[in-house]
């Protein structure tokens, strides 16, 4: 900042401006400035970037080549992981990556990989590894039985399935709870059973059973260990096996309604069928229900074809075919014209 | 007005499917005509539909086009077949009709209703069981029946429904040939004696409001006893018959009980007529889907609308199904609504409408109602 200053003397005419003073308020001289302009702009380094960067450079220099680089391609693995450890990765000559995957990047390496060391690996059992194994232990074991040759001989002779889950995993416990579990399965038709006693058992066993495949499966977890699960669940076949062959009083008293399926023949169906016939011939009779069950219908023209209709509308369910069939055959049971198709 | 005349004919010539049939007799429509409209005289309408019958959307749209005319479809033309080619001496074959809601089983039924007014049958026809066992007005007329014990009547419904079995067969019973066989006493004063003819059985129903529902049970026994010694052939149509079968009914007696469907005088009677103990007669029924609540919609199988129960009782039956429009069918009935100027616009609006409407009957005539 500059200052003018009016300098005036009394008694002259004019004010005359011939004395101008620069006033500087800055305490610096033009001494000082110059000396700064010498030395470099110090720069506050709090965070000491610059020291670590150059930490970083600072490398071992005879530093031994990793291991796995030097293994021989046509080495013995098992020797190399002759048993189950945590993963090394100066002894697996493989590129393995694993872990967190950061965007636009490849997972970390091998090398100080927890992730890779975290989980339990099979290194120990390669395929050779196994086959060498299986050749050590083959003195050991008894000759598969020559007549079991086939997955039907085996299913006739042993027909009961037990299935169950072992598990392997690091951890400070090598139980596992799920280990308890025990299916047991059985064909249905393996097991020596008459049609009532079948329906007995199917009724007991709920939906233990499967149509498809006409499998029986118990399955237990109730108890702590295996063992009792496994007698558990044979029990529950025996016991299920001999209470489906013993007939209770109260059977006798089964109705139409609880049929496990649809016959005709105890049906209202054929009973209508049947006065139908006879309505048709003009005969009026009245019959016992021993009657209408033994009526042969093979004198009724079409009525077999009818019969199967029905039984398949019950027994399949309702669908666009069966009522097709039965609406068919129904048709040709009363006379009546086929319908057309359009 | 020349150029309007000129350009409604014009209109009407220029279109070149045919969608309409001259043949307005059921009995004489054969599968050529299937797809084409017929129209039903206004008078013969009257008499058949006059007290129900079609439905409540199809009458409005009648009342639009100020015509009442019926597409000749596949499943009415299969039954008229069948009942041509069957025996009458036999015993009564039951048909069924079922199919998809809106496809078209109502006015198969009023089809075939027609061709049994044309055939000469003797028409007892149930418009919509619905109407007696679930729809509940405020007044819904009800009382116990004085003659089957733990029995419900319902008085005004059956009134109202001899009254439509009068209109509708007014020609057959005007000729007096229909006699009673057996004496009925109402009360110590009235009485319908033997021999006397079926109008005045069904007369006594309509003035005596009171005993219309024996009166109906009456005349079901009477009309089987005729069909049966040949006296006439009668032909029976029940509309939404499954409603029959649902375990419940939304009727309440006065003291706020339940009614079950079988413990109503009207359904022992249509039971009974729907039985095929007896000959000379032809049964239509049709089950429908919205005849019952919506918990039992899940299918329109007949099996399943009429639970094992049903299907016992109607069993042997002849299962007709009433389809979606065929590609034909769609044609016609779009050129008719552009007849009737009740669809308009560009050609290719049919596709689209085919796409959105399913072919479906009743939803093609829903969206055509805004266009």
């Amino acid at each position: 900042m500059s200052v003018f200053i009016k300098y005036s003397k009394p008694g002259s005419l004019g004010a005359v401006f011939n004395v101008q003073v620069l006033w500087r308020f800055n305490s610096t001289t033009a001494e000082s400035i110059r000396k700064e302009e010498d030395e470099e702009f110090r720069v506050l380094d709090i965070l000491k970037k610059k020291d670590r960067q150059q930490k970083k450079q600072i490398r071992r220099a005879d530093i031994q080549p990793d291991r796995a680089d030097r293994m021989a391609t046509d080495q013995n693995w098992g020797n190399v992981w002759p048993g189950p450890k945590t993963f090394h990765p100066s002894s697996v000559p493989l590129p393995i990556r694993q872990g967190y995957v950061p965007k636009g990047q490849a997972p970390p390496g091998k090398k100080a990989n927890a992730e890779l060391m975290k989980i339990p690996n099979f290194l120990h059992l390669t395929p050779p590894v196994i086959k060498t194994q299986c050749e050590a232990i083959k003195k050991y074991c008894t000759e598969w039985p020559k007549l079991l040759n086939s997955e039907e001989t085996i299913e006739k002779h042993y027909p009961l399935e037990i299935i169950s889950s072992d598990y392997c995993h690091a951890s400070p416990t090598i139980r596992n709870p799920l280990a308890r579990v025990v299916n047991l399965r059985i064909k249905l038709s393996s097991l020596n059973l008459d049609k009532r006693a079948r329906d007995k058992f199917l009724r007991l066993i709920g939906d233990r059973y499967d149509e498809k495949t006409d499998l029986v499966t118990f399955i237990a977890d109730r108890c702590p260990m295996r063992k009792q699960n496994l007698d558990y669940v044979n029990y529950l076949l025996t016991a299920c096996y001999h209470e489906s062959w013993s007939v209770e009083d109260w059977e006798s008293e089964k109705t139409e309604e609880d049929m496990e399926y649809y016959d005709w023949n105890n049906n209202a169906s054929k009973r209508s069928l049947v006065n139908w016939f006879l309505k048709c011939n003009n005969e009026e009779k009245e019959l016992t229900d021993e009657e209408y069950k033994n009526f042969d219908i093979s004198k009724i023209p079409n009525a077999e074809g009818y019969k199967n209709a029905v039984n398949s509308l019950m027994n399949d369910g309702e669908c666009d075919a069966t009522l097709k069939t039965y609406g068919s055959s129904v048709r040709k049971l009363l006379g009546l014209p086929e319908k057309k198709v359009t | 007005m020349f150029t309007r005349n000129f350009r409604n004919i014009c209109r009407r010539y220029s279109q070149s499917v045919t969608f309409r049939t001259t043949e307005t007799s059921p009995v004489q429509q054969n599968d050529n005509q299937v797809g084409l409209f017929y129209t039903i005289e206004k008078d013969v309408c009257k008499k058949l539909f006059g007290h129900g019958g079609l439905p409540k959307s199809y009458m409005k749209q009648t009342k639009t086009f100020t015509e009442t005319t019926l597409m000749i479809r596949q499943p009415a033309l299969d039954v008229i077949d069948c009942i041509k080619a069957s025996d009458l001496n036999k015993p009564a074959i039951r048909y069924v009709l079922y199919g998809e809601t809106g496809t078209g089983k109502s006015l198969t039924l009023a089809h075939l209703i027609h061709y049994a007014h044309d055939a000469g049958f003797l028409i007892v026809h149930v418009p919509w069981v619905s109407e007696w066992l679930r729809r509940v007005p405020r007044h819904k007329e009800m009382s116990n029946s004085q003659t089957r014990e733990g029995f419900v009547d319902l008085p005004l419904d059956a009134a109202a429904w001899l009254l439509h079995f009068k209109t509708q067969n007014q020609t057959l019973l005007k000729c007096g040939d229909l006699k009673i066989s057996k004496d009925y006493v109402w009360s110590k004063r009235e009485q319908t004696s033997a021999g006397a003819p079926l109008a005045e059985l069904v007369e006594q129903g309509i003035s005596r409001v009171k005993y219309a529902c024996d009166v109906i049970d009456a005349l079901v026994y009477e009309i089987k006893l005729l069909s049966n010694n040949k006296q006439c052939k009668t032909f029976v149509a029940v509309d939404g018959y499954n409603c029959f079968f649902y375990p419940m009914t939304r009727l309440n007696t006065p003291t706020k009980k339940k009614v079950k469907p079988e413990e109503v005088t009207l359904t022992t009677t249509f039971m009974e007529l729907t039985k095929n103990d007896w000959t000379n007669g032809v049964i239509v029924l049709s089950v429908d889907q919205i005849a019952v609540p919506e918990d039992h919609q899940e299918s329109y199988l007949p099996k399943y609308l009429l639970y094992k129960k049903g299907f016992e009782h109607l069993d042997p039956f002849v299962p007709v199904e009433v389809g979606r429009y065929s590609e034909k069918e769609f044609l016609s009935c779009a050129s008719y609504y552009r007849d009737r100027l009740w669809l308009r616009g560009p050609e290719d609006l049919e596709t689209e409408l085919k796409l959105a409407s399913a072919c479906n009957p009743y939803k093609f005539m829903e969206l055509c109602a805004p266009l």
